[in-house]
């Protein structure tokens, strides 16, 4: 597969991406195109309006302009500007990756990034032996995937609760000898200048939620295909924001996941052999940076009106690092476990890459999308399909490969035994208790730990989940509180005598990655 | 286009009939005796990877066995043209076979085709539904002919479910003949039944608008005293006992039904009657008894 460090300049790959719109557009009548364009214009001009100037480049604003004027005119001026927008948009996306910095990057990070972990100092960034692998616990078919990826491209998908994620999967794959990947990262993460660095040479690429415009949003796709087409280990959320209530994710995005069978087809139509498989990734953090925003969040979609979004603590790079020391000083703080392989239908597949049936025996997957003569027969709507069954896949790999940790178990405990004591009560409702009114009894919580400890082991004897929580409910209790301890703004959970004071929305925050897996009935 | 067909009896007969009418070649993969006036084969496995399209006609307890013969994968398009849920189970007979093979281009048939007027050539409807637009297209083009008007959904849990609901509820019609209730029973037992089969659906997502369709409404008003479940129900009715395959499978829909929370009284009582837990009259005179409730708020 091809090195990240191949990666091609700009002006490649924005010639490519100029290629794929313009074969798409021969497909779409003069209408069609002048439809496409007014929904670029119209939607952009729109978000300028609302949110200025300020982050819009002029070449940018001029493409625009070029846009405006052509959508009067005939075909051939409206196609030129699209290409030209095409060419922006490349620009933007493709912009921070330096194939050079990153080959430096790459023999710097690792102590850089150990220092961040460790000491938070930026002066102090060079130049140290701690290594911050060991405190990301890895888990999974890492062997198996590293043979894959010498000759299939992977294409991981994780869970996603922190902006931090990227970067230390990012990490966490060099930690393990995999091949580096390019990902996606919001503009918003760039904001942090500290993080900045480290993401754009980690081959971060841009992707700016804010445009929702059709053309930009086919940009991204046919990026995402070319670098598959390309051989380049690619990273996405399918979630495709981070879980704002904590919850494992039940609903992925089908846009950019289903770019992964186009990818394939198109490789066989080629006559190519390269064949793309996709690894689920369940991550799971005792704490997490941004749960308090995302809880908030969370809430105010549900309460509306009640609860105001606040900043990010993400784009505080004192409070990231500060979380970042804490989180990773604490043994066994990070979890990433890598889910069996999936070929891009939903199927598992063996240490060859090949894919199998539910019994283990070998299928052609070709057969999926090809006649009876062997010719690829392209039909969106069956792979519209197709892709939500490996949607469906890639859930039920998050859930059986998730692991429960302590800090989730107890949270999940206190928070359902409110939910059992205000039965009446939303959660908003239950979230703005007196504090009084959310304390309960230890001897009560650690009886109602313990059940639930005991259902996880069951569950885990079915592989429907992992564990790695610490002996009996005393420690799982022990080492939560320990871990809740300092951070947060408000404590999750802390001791009252003999009673346990329970932070309601950061415990609805830390329980919910536990809910679906039928706990809730123990809690009674 | 090859159509293969794998079952036996009146029902397989009657969809290669079908099948053959709209101008196919129907070959049926047989377990036990071939089919008399049709090409066939017991090598399930070789007709499944021959054919355009599949239809699976085996009885439901039968569905996973047939599967794993028939070595179903990655190219078969496959329509199930059985009713129900697995008995042993309670899963969908679609998620069986996803559950034994790669095989995922899957649909349902459903609706009022009876075997002997097929035979007689009378006009009728059936509806395919399937995920997949390429299932749904084949389904169209093996039956579609002058005698048979075949209808496509996109909602196959809708139309896995009306099937599942109306084997249940046309016991429901033989019994209540059998107990000499009247006419405008008839009409209770298909607009309440749908409407318990309206609230399961609308937990499993599927859209209700199936149920007033041909595998739901469409049924019901159809069933005739050949029907297979109008004469369990009649049976029932004079005392006797119904197969282990009804039993189970209305068990399995209460087992559904309790899991995504929602009350079926009418497919409770006759489950009860089937169970031998309740008698027939004890079971109508309590359901009559009910709180009052509205029909539409």
């Amino acid at each position: 597969m091809s090195n990240i460090e191949q990666f091609p300049p700009t002006a490649h790959i924005s010639l490519a991406l100029q290629r794929r719109s313009n074969k798409r557009l021969q497909q779409y009548s003069d209408d069609e195109i002048f439809a496409y364009l007014a929904d670029t214009i119209y939607k952009e001009r729109r978000r300028i309006e609302e949110q200025g100037q300020r982050d819009a480049p002029p070449v940018y604003l001029k493409a625009l302009q070029t846009a405006s004027r052509a959508i009067k005119r005939d075909r051939n001026a409206m196609t030129t500007s699209l290409m030209k927008l095409v060419d922006v948009y490349t620009q933007e996306i493709h912009n921070h990756f330096s194939p050079s910095t990153y080959k430096i990057a790459s023999k710097v990070l690792p102590g850089a990034l150990a220092r961040l972990l460790t000491s938070a100092q930026p002066s102090q960034l060079l130049g140290v032996d701690f290594d911050p692998g060991s405190r990301i616990v890895m888990q999974g078919p890492v062997d198996k995937l590293r043979k894959l990826a010498k000759n299939h491209t992977l294409l991981y998908t994780p869970t996603h609760l922190s902006n931090l994620d990227s970067p230390l999967i990012g990490y966490a794959l060099m930690a393990a000898k995999l091949p580096p990947v390019i990902y996606g990262a919001g503009l918003n993460l760039f904001s942090n200048p500290l993080m900045s660095f480290f993401m754009s040479r980690l081959g971060a690429y841009t992707v700016d939620r804010r445009k929702k415009n059709l053309l930009y949003k086919d940009v991204l796709k046919d990026y995402s295909i070319e670098s598959f087409q390309r051989g380049f280990h690619t990273l996405f959320f399918p979630g495709g924001t981070r879980a704002r209530s904590g919850k494992i994710e039940s609903k992925l995005k089908k846009g950019l996941l289903g770019t992964a069978i186009t990818a394939w087809q198109e490789s066989l139509q080629a006559g190519q052999n390269k064949e793309l498989l996709v690894v689920p990734c369940s991550l799971s953090f005792s704490l997490t940076l941004e749960a308090e925003t995302l809880i908030n969040d969370a809430l105010s979609e549900e309460g509306k009106s009640r609860f105001i979004i606040s900043d990010d603590e993400f784009s505080e790079a004192r409070t990231v690092a500060s979380f970042t020391r804490k989180t990773l000083n604490l043994d066994a703080s990070v979890f990433l476990r890598f889910g069996e392989p999936l070929d891009v239908v939903g199927n598992q597949v063996d240490a060859q890459g090949s894919s199998v049936d539910p019994h283990g025996a070998p299928i052609n997957r070709r057969d999926y999308v090809c006649n009876r003569y062997g010719q690829v027969a392209l039909d969106p709507q069956r792979d519209q399909m197709y892709t939500h069954r490996l949607a469906e896949r890639i859930i039920t790999s998050f859930r059986a490969n998730h692991i429960a940790l302590s800090t989730q178990v107890a949270a999940f405990a206190a928070w359902q035994m409110l939910c059992r004591r205000h039965p009446l009560l939303d959660d908003v409702q239950r979230s703005a208790l007196r504090p009084d009114e959310r304390r309960l009894p230890r001897i009560e919580l650690l009886q109602t730990i313990e059940r639930i400890a005991k259902q996880i082991k069951k569950l885990q004897k079915n592989n429907q989940i992992c564990s790695a929580l610490p002996g009996n409910a005393a420690n799982i209790l022990q080492d939560a509180l320990q871990r809740f301890a300092g951070f947060h703004r408000s404590r999750c959970l802390a001791v009252r005598g003999d009673q346990i004071e329970v932070g309601s929305k950061l415990a609805l925050y830390y329980g919910n990655r536990l809910t679906g897996y039928g706990l809730e009935e123990l809690t009674r | 286009m090859n159509i293969g067909i794998i079952g036996s009896g009146k029902w397989t007969k009657a969809l290669a009939t079908l099948v053959a009418e709209a101008g196919n070649h129907p070959r049926i993969g047989y377990l036990e005796k071939p089919l008399p006036g049709f090409p066939g084969s017991p090598n399930l496995a070789s007709v499944a990877k021959e054919s355009d399209l599949l239809f699976l006609a085996v009885p439901p307890k039968n569905m996973r066995q047939t599967i794993l013969q028939a070595k179903l994968g990655p190219a078969n398009h496959i329509l199930i043209a059985a009713r129900g849920l697995e008995p042993q189970t309670g899963n969908w007979l679609s998620d069986v076979i996803t559950q034994e093979s790669a095989a995922c281009r899957i649909g349902v048939l459903g609706g009022p085709v009876l075997p002997d007027e097929v035979f007689h050539r009378r006009p009728t409807a059936i509806v395919a539904a399937s995920h997949y637009a390429e299932v749904r297209k084949r389904a169209q083009r093996a039956i579609h002919s002058a005698i048979c008007r075949l209808y496509t959904s996109s909602d196959l849990r809708g139309v896995e479910l009306a099937s599942s609901m109306v084997e249940a509820l046309t016991i429901a019609l033989g019994l209540a003949d059998s107990l000499e209730q009247g006419i405008g029973v008839r009409g209770v037992i298909v607009t309440r039944g749908i409407a318990e089969v309206t609230r399961l659906g609308d937990k499993l997502g599927a859209n209700a608008h199936s149920f007033a369709g041909l595998a739901g409404i469409g049924e019901l008003v159809s069933c005739a005293p050949k029907h297979p479940g109008y004469i369990a129900g009649r049976n029932l009715g004079m005392g006797k006992t119904i197969s282990q395959d009804r039993q189970n499978n209305l068990k399995a829909m209460l087992a559904l039904a309790s899991q995504h929370q929602v009350e079926l009284p009418l497919i409770e009582a006759v489950t009860a009657i089937a169970l031998g837990k309740l008698r027939p009259r004890l079971a109508i005179d309590s359901l009559m008894r009910r709180e009052a409730t509205a029909e539409l708020i």
